[in-house]
């Protein structure tokens, strides 16, 4: 693993330089309180002064809606046409707990069956992540096997350095885009990098202010589908899908066909949410999760068991995002401890 | 504290008597900055209820859980929730013997973010109190003080109806309706701008709506059995999220709860992209109000939402 200096200065030319050979999607102030990772034209739409998003930058991996192909039925034949792929694109300020979202997804869609949508974005799109700076009340990473410091999963990791940037490739892809800009860099003959970015992630640790103990959760909950405790969660659940949306790791879509005239149309993919009534209603009627418990139930028993069950990887990644936006304080955190709590005492 | 001591008496005494099967109201939630629906049912909970500043969220909604069940329940409503109880019963959603409101007088809340940014999220709350120019939060080890013109909610600070519209208990002193100074500066800043312009924001707004429609989830007057945008036959909004489907959702919307939105500012609270939905509504609620000398919906029982109603003094220009 090589390791890369850079002035604070060339951080702005060379986002500058990545927007114009790249669709490169930063970090955007959008409205006070309100980040989101957009495409940019340069630096200066960049806001690096964030923890986390407020929605994940899953979205450019997997769009909230993706056209999927083009349809026609005209003159009796069946005509499908692809869409057209996507530019190469960067991913700029991925924080650790996103990035390890990201490796969340891969299974799902780059697993037994692969999709070839995600695939052909996660393949064109370079990660770049960025060392968290401080630690929000909300953050428990730490407790989901990550931390604000560890950008496994990276093609290039940026770390704030006294005077400027440390940058550390991680894949031969990370290592490339240091080549082909090089100018902007120097290496890094002190490791002093590695260090910084060691020293960034003790200091760090200890900022947590809620640590979460996952440990027998998934056990108990493999012997315990029916708990009143699902119940008395569901009870102030609005049924809204704000956790699902703003989640790195929720990967629920549905696919539909919009075709005006009947006979051209486009069909595309767009999320869905585990929160909604309908998300399981099915063609006559019949909805398998009748009440909203069936459906807290489900997206609890997904992040803490289901993924661990298909793919051995939690299903949460601990960014917080549900914790701070669920409307009526359903804390994820809160759920694994009661979880823990009952668990002990079965 | 004294009203939440007095909020736990009355809701002891129910639960006892069994007069009320169950009590909904605001416990502790999982960090200081946050409080929790609560659904009490047995006495030895009651304790869990809480009342103090932080009592943001608007409860009524949960009243129509329990449409069809037995029993009667009760719940803890401020000015502004009070409002809301009056739209479920004019919209016939509930029945005014099923439900037993627990009216708090409140003099206003305080924005959270900044108790979040302030108190450790591990403290808990002891005592309170409000002045006339600050609130006082008092934690196991310390007291907290923030000005009412720093920490004041936005919502509060035209705050029509401090004491319920509709109540069967009230908690605390009356404090009389006020008049705001003028409760639509900002909509009328939005007014003043040219078309284009105006266009230009909504369209900025709109086009980061995830559409995950907690707006409409929280809306107490929203309350069909089966909304528009969760038809899959026919398809009046397609799922796809972009600016057209987006403006089409927020639209139909505001204008479905047009004359009937009672400005509890729930909408805007639940938001996660901060999509400023009141000013929409209260841009409505402006138009209704001046078009109809109508005081805002849910203010009494006996005004029906203007657009619910016709008399031969409704404005027919377009006639």
């Amino acid at each position: 693993m090589k390791a890369y200096i850079m002035t604070g200065d060339n951080l702005g030319a060379w986002l500058d330089t990545l927007a114009r050979d790249f669709t490169l999607i930063a970090p955007v102030k959008e409205e006070e309180n309100v980040i989101l990772f957009k495409p940019v034209k340069g630096f200066a739409e960049i806001n690096l002064n964030y923890t986390n998003s407020t929605v994940s930058p899953k979205g450019w991996i997997f769009p909230q809606t993706e056209e999927m192909f083009y349809f026609s039925t005209a003159g009796g034949q069946i005509n499908l046409t692809d869409v057209q792929a996507p530019r190469p694109a960067i991913i700029f300020g991925l924080r650790p707990c996103d990035i390890k979202g990201i490796l969340t997804l891969d299974p799902v869609f780059n697993g037994a069956y692969p999709d070839p949508y995600y695939q052909n974005r996660r393949e064109n799109t370079i990660l770049v992540g960025l060392c968290c700076t401080r630690v929000e009340r909300h953050c428990f990473c730490t407790s989901m096997g990550g931390g604000p410091t560890d950008g496994r999963g990276a093609d290039l990791l940026v770390t704030e350095i006294d005077g400027g940037y440390g940058l550390e490739a991680l894949t031969s892809r990370g290592e490339e885009l240091i080549h082909r800009y090089q100018g902007y860099f120097t290496p890094d003959q002190h490791s002093r990098v590695i260090l910084a970015r060691e020293e960034l992630g003790q200091k760090l640790a200890g900022q947590f202010t809620r640590t979460v103990d996952t440990t027998g959760v998934k056990e108990f909950l493999d012997q315990n589908f029916e708990l009143p405790y699902w119940d008395e969660i569901a009870r102030r659940c609005l049924g809204c899908g704000i956790c699902t949306y703003i989640c790195p790791t929720c990967h629920c879509f549905d696919i539909f066909d919009f075709a005006p005239d009947g006979e051209r149309g486009v069909r595309s993919r767009c999320w869905d949410s585990c929160m909604f009534s309908h998300f399981t209603r099915m063609a006559g009627g019949h909805n398998p999760r009748p009440t909203q418990k069936e459906r807290v139930r489900n997206r609890f028993l997904h992040k803490l068991k289901y993924h661990r069950d298909r793919y051995d990887l939690d299903g949460c990644v601990g960014c917080g995002r549900c914790v701070t936006k669920c409307p009526v304080n359903i804390d994820i955190r809160q759920i694994i401890a009661d979880l823990q709590e009952v668990a002990q005492h079965a | 504290m004294k009203i939440q001591e007095k909020l736990r008496e009355i809701a002891r005494k129910l639960l006892a008597g069994g007069e009320a099967g169950v009590v909904i109201g605001y416990a502790a939630g999982s960090e200081v900055s946050r409080v929790v629906p609560a659904f009490i049912s047995r006495e030895e909970d009651v304790d869990r209820l809480v009342w103090n500043p932080l009592c943001i969220n608007n409860l009524v909604k949960y009243l129509l859980d329990y449409r069809h069940e037995p029993g009667k329940v009760a719940v803890v409503v401020k000015g502004c929730d009070s409002r809301a109880i009056v739209r479920l019963l004019q919209d016939n959603q509930i029945s005014r013997e099923q439900v037993i409101i627990l009216g708090i007088s409140c003099p206003g809340l305080i924005n959270p973010d900044l108790v979040a940014a302030r108190l450790d999220p591990e403290a808990q709350i002891k005592a309170v109190t409000t002045s006339e120019q600050d609130f006082s939060l008092q934690t196991e080890r310390e007291i907290f003080t923030f000005t009412r013109d720093e920490a004041l909610l936005e919502k509060c600070r035209y705050c029509e109806h401090h004491t319920p519209v509709i109540s069967d208990f009230i908690i605390g002193e009356e404090i009389p309706p006020t008049t705001p100074l003028d409760p639509f500066t900002a909509v009328k800043a939005l007014e003043e701008l040219p078309v284009e312009a105006r266009s230009a924001y909504w369209d900025k707004q709109f086009s980061r709506c995830l559409r995950c429609y907690a707006c409409r989830n929280v809306c107490p007057a929203c309350t069909c059995r089966e909304c528009i945008f969760d038809q899959a036959e026919p398809c009046w909004v397609t799922k796809a999220n972009n600016l057209s489907e987006n403006m089409a959702f927020h639209l139909i919307r505001a204008f479905h709860v047009a004359g009937r939105c009672v400005d509890c500012g729930e909408c805007d609270r639940v938001c996660p992209v901060n999509i400023p939905l009141s000013l929409l509504n209260r841009k409505i609620l402006k138009d209704v109000k001046e078009l109809f000398n109508v005081p805002t919906p849910g203010t009494s029982l006996e005004e029906l939402p203007a657009l619910g109603i016709f008399t031969n003094s409704d404005p027919d220009e377009f006639m």
